[in-house]
């Protein structure tokens, strides 16, 4: 019995110093533009979504849904989300950087309003996606996720709102 | 010895399901606005360091350690880097403070990278940070003038401070 707690001791001791040797050597892959193993990026995205589920918990959309919190939404997105999240009705960019920002016009989203609404109030650690709750009011916020959510499915007087004037 | 094994074996189960508890329940903590201890980002940021350390070419600048080189970076920086990354002469930039891990401040804050260093970071980005790789935008020869400019943004030569004034709005 001893020799068994012994065995398990030294193995939870020695298991965890291996890949912080492993990080602290620099023996680890930084680039950007190289992309992770699929098992990687597929844990993490699972871990990633555990986590926002739970944060999100208690959270509920006070909005009402219409045309104009989209259009007031849409016009936010085009103006600060765009640039790495892509244009609704533009053919989605190659990326490869690492974690690539989703193309929510091409791929959308698997994430709730109240998940959403999360992610981008508090923004995700070791991602490119910073925290707006700092910059963007609550009321704010939300109009963002109603379009996310609906990016793919405009009503077309909401799609023809948002598109920038041509002076 | 056996035993010795049998409690080895034991404790790899157990640590494969702590560590899938964990990540399944969402107790890992994604919050860009919460920040981890400072052990841990202490010690990503030396573990990051050795890793562009052992990776990034240990090359000189090959453009002309020049004003001019130091200018065609800073109109670089001006455009595409101080929006997370600060301007010169202003205070620090509150966009890149709310990433995780927040952009290095280089007009205050300075880099213990070298050019080489700071050249390679640019052009393939930094893996799960907000540092995208600029390869595809930008040519080899803008990279260097940037990691020139980037290199000396702290103590820039007062001439090149001057051919940078204005700087283009945002």
């Amino acid at each position: 019995m001893k020799n068994f707690i012994f065995g398990f001791l030294a193995t939870v001791v020695l298991i965890p110093i291996v890949p912080l040797t492993y990080l602290r050597l620099g023996a680890a892959e930084v680039r950007g533009d190289v992309r992770a193993p699929s098992w990687e990026s597929r844990l993490m995205e699972f871990a990633l979504h555990a986590s926002v589920t739970r944060g999100a918990q208690r959270i509920q959309n006070p909005l009402p849904h219409s045309d104009e919190q989209l259009i007031a939404g849409g016009k936010m997105y085009l103006d600060g989300c765009a640039g790495c999240h892509g244009r609704p009705g533009r053919p989605a960019r190659k990326r490869i950087a690492y974690a690539p920002p989703p193309e929510f016009a091409h791929v959308g989203t698997q994430y709730s309003e109240p998940e959403l609404f999360w992610v981008v109030k508090h923004g995700i650690r070791r991602t490119g996606m910073s925290a707006y709750g700092a910059f963007y009011s609550d009321q704010q916020v939300w109009q963002l996720v109603e379009f996310v959510q609906q990016m793919n499915n405009l009503p077309p007087a909401v799609f023809d709102a948002i598109q920038p004037k041509r002076p | 010895m056996k035993k010795f094994l049998a409690g080895s074996l034991c404790a790899i189960i157990f640590l494969a399901i702590a560590l899938a508890a964990y990540l399944g329940l969402g107790l890992m903590d994604v919050a860009a606005d919460q920040r981890p201890s400072a052990r841990e980002a202490d010690f990503m940021t030396a573990s990051l360091e050795a890793s562009v350390r052992r990776r990034a070419p240990q090359i000189q600048n090959p453009l002309a350690n020049s004003d001019d080189t130091l200018i065609a970076g800073g109109k670089l920086y001006l455009n595409d880097c101080v929006g997370c990354h600060g301007e010169p002469g202003q205070p620090p930039s509150d966009f890149g403070a709310t990433f995780y891990p927040p952009a290095p401040q280089f007009p205050s804050a300075g880099t213990q990278f070298s050019e080489a260093q700071i050249f390679w970071v640019a052009k393939n980005g930094i893996r799960m940070t907000g540092m995208y790789p600029q390869g595809a935008s930008y040519s080899d020869t803008q990279l260097w003038s940037l990691a020139a400019f980037i290199s000396r943004a702290r103590n820039l030569p007062p001439a090149v401070v001057k051919a940078m004034q204005p700087p283009p709005s945002k």
